[in-house]
């Protein structure tokens, strides 16, 4: 069990079972379409004065209820800091988004494992790059699923 | 219990001063309070205690009250070590907790510059008078503002904090009138008396606004709402430009490098 904590083998599925409910459908809280930070405009309607969620690809797998708690309500980015190329442009993007889109809120959520806090450092780059001034929260999840840490940054 | 959980703290306080005693243990200062309107459940929401915490402090209160009532202590795990609770604010309202740092350096000054005027020859009505509109345009209405305009209207503004608040603002702006009364008629004691009354209200208003108030606020508050309340306030802000803010600092400062020599003097 060693080497890099972002692809290093672990097994979760002798994990007992937790609490929640398995009944009833949820309902996908996606609005949008693409998503994927390469293929966004932030020209695109759905991001005008909206509250944009820049997720790393692998949170909407590893939370239980990324729909319901972390998307609905929101526009989304997808990346992926660590596997992800020319990743300048991520930067630039969310300077426009910031700028040109006026989004009210980027809310930036990662993994645990280090690499993915490079998806936050570029949400700050493209902030500190922006004109316009906008809050940032930075949530953290676990790998088993568990918010770690969530605040505005 | 329940219905005193739903009653006035100053009247739980009146009839049985030991719950206002064991409410000072856990940090939270009902007894002093000018008002004392809140409910006892909304009193210890709004602090945000741990539950085991909680759970004792709820213990307490209740076998205060009604000692002979047999009551279950709660089961507290010894091991367990809670960790303090570190503060954190959204944007918005941490510029809000940044502009009380300002406020407070002027009230730390003001014990030494109600001494300077009482012992000085003349009233130094030009230093009060600066003082008064440092109060009245940074704190008053560049920083109050922007709570009563922008930041209570997030939440039920008929919540009795909030009631409060606007009573210490009221108060506040009371013994400012009385200071600068006092530099009109060159009454030394009027000046000292109302700017220390202002520095001790001023002090736990804004201790508690820190600690519980803007925390409590945050705790209500959605990612849009955040992000509005900022935009909100950075064009308030803008609306009275960038100076003004930095006009101010420096006013504190000056002060600060004078009364500072004062002292050493």
């Amino acid at each position: 069990m060693s080497g890099c904590p972002g692809s290093r083998t672990m097994d979760f599925s002798e994990k007992t079972a937790q609490e929640g409910s398995e009944t009833g459908k949820r309902p996908s809280q996606l609005r949008q379409w693409p998503i994927q930070m390469h293929l966004v405009s932030p020209q695109a309607p759905y991001f005008q004065g909206k509250d944009i969620l820049l997720a790393a690809d692998c949170t909407a797998f590893a939370l239980g209820d990324f729909h319901k708690d972390y998307l609905k309500g929101k526009s989304i980015g997808i990346a992926c800091p660590k596997l992800d190329s020319d990743q300048e442009v991520y930067t630039e993007k969310i300077k426009a988004l910031i700028d040109d889109a006026k989004i009210n809120t980027l809310t930036v959520m990662i993994m645990q494992v280090p690499c993915c806090f490079g998806l936050a450092q570029i949400a700050k780059e493209g902030a500190e790059k922006a004109s316009r001034k906008i809050p940032i929260k930075q949530v953290v999840v676990g790998l088993e699923g568990n918010i770690l840490s969530e605040e505005w940054i | 219990m329940e219905n005193v959980l739903n009653k006035e703290i100053k009247k739980i306080i009146d009839s049985c001063p030991e719950v206002g005693r064991i409410l000072d243990e856990y940090g939270i200062g009902c007894v002093p309070c000018s008002v004392g309107s809140c409910l006892l459940k909304d009193v210890v929401g709004i602090h945000n205690l741990d539950p085991e915490k909680e759970a004792t402090l709820m213990y307490r209160i209740e076998k205060a009250i009604y000692p002979d009532r047999n009551v279950a202590k709660p089961v507290i795990d010894a091991t367990k070590k809670a960790a303090p609770k570190k503060i954190t604010y959204s944007p918005p309202v941490k510029k809000l907790v940044d502009e009380h740092v300002l406020i407070k350096r002027l009230l730390a000054l003001i014990p030494t510059i109600a001494d300077y005027i009482e012992t000085s020859m003349k009233v130094d009505k030009d230093l009060v008078l600066r003082c008064v509109d440092f109060i009245r345009t940074y704190a008053d209405k560049y920083h109050h503002m922007k709570e009563e305009d922008i930041l209570f209207k997030y939440v039920d503004e008929k919540a009795e904090i909030i009631q409060v608040m606007y009573k210490d603002h009221d108060t506040g702006r009371g013994y400012i009138r009385q200071v600068v009364e006092g530099a009109e008629k060159g009454n030394k004691a009027q000046i000292k008396q109302n700017m220390l009354a202002y520095r001790e209200l001023l002090t736990q208003h804004i201790k508690k606004e820190d600690e519980i108030l803007y925390p409590w606020i945050d705790r209500q508050l959605s990612t849009t709402q955040v992000g509005e309340m900022f935009r909100r306030c950075n064009e308030a802000d803008a609306s009275v430009g960038e100076e003004l803010p930095k006009k101010y600092e420096k006013f504190i400062a000056d002060l600060e490098e004078k009364f500072l020599q004062e002292v050493v003097k």
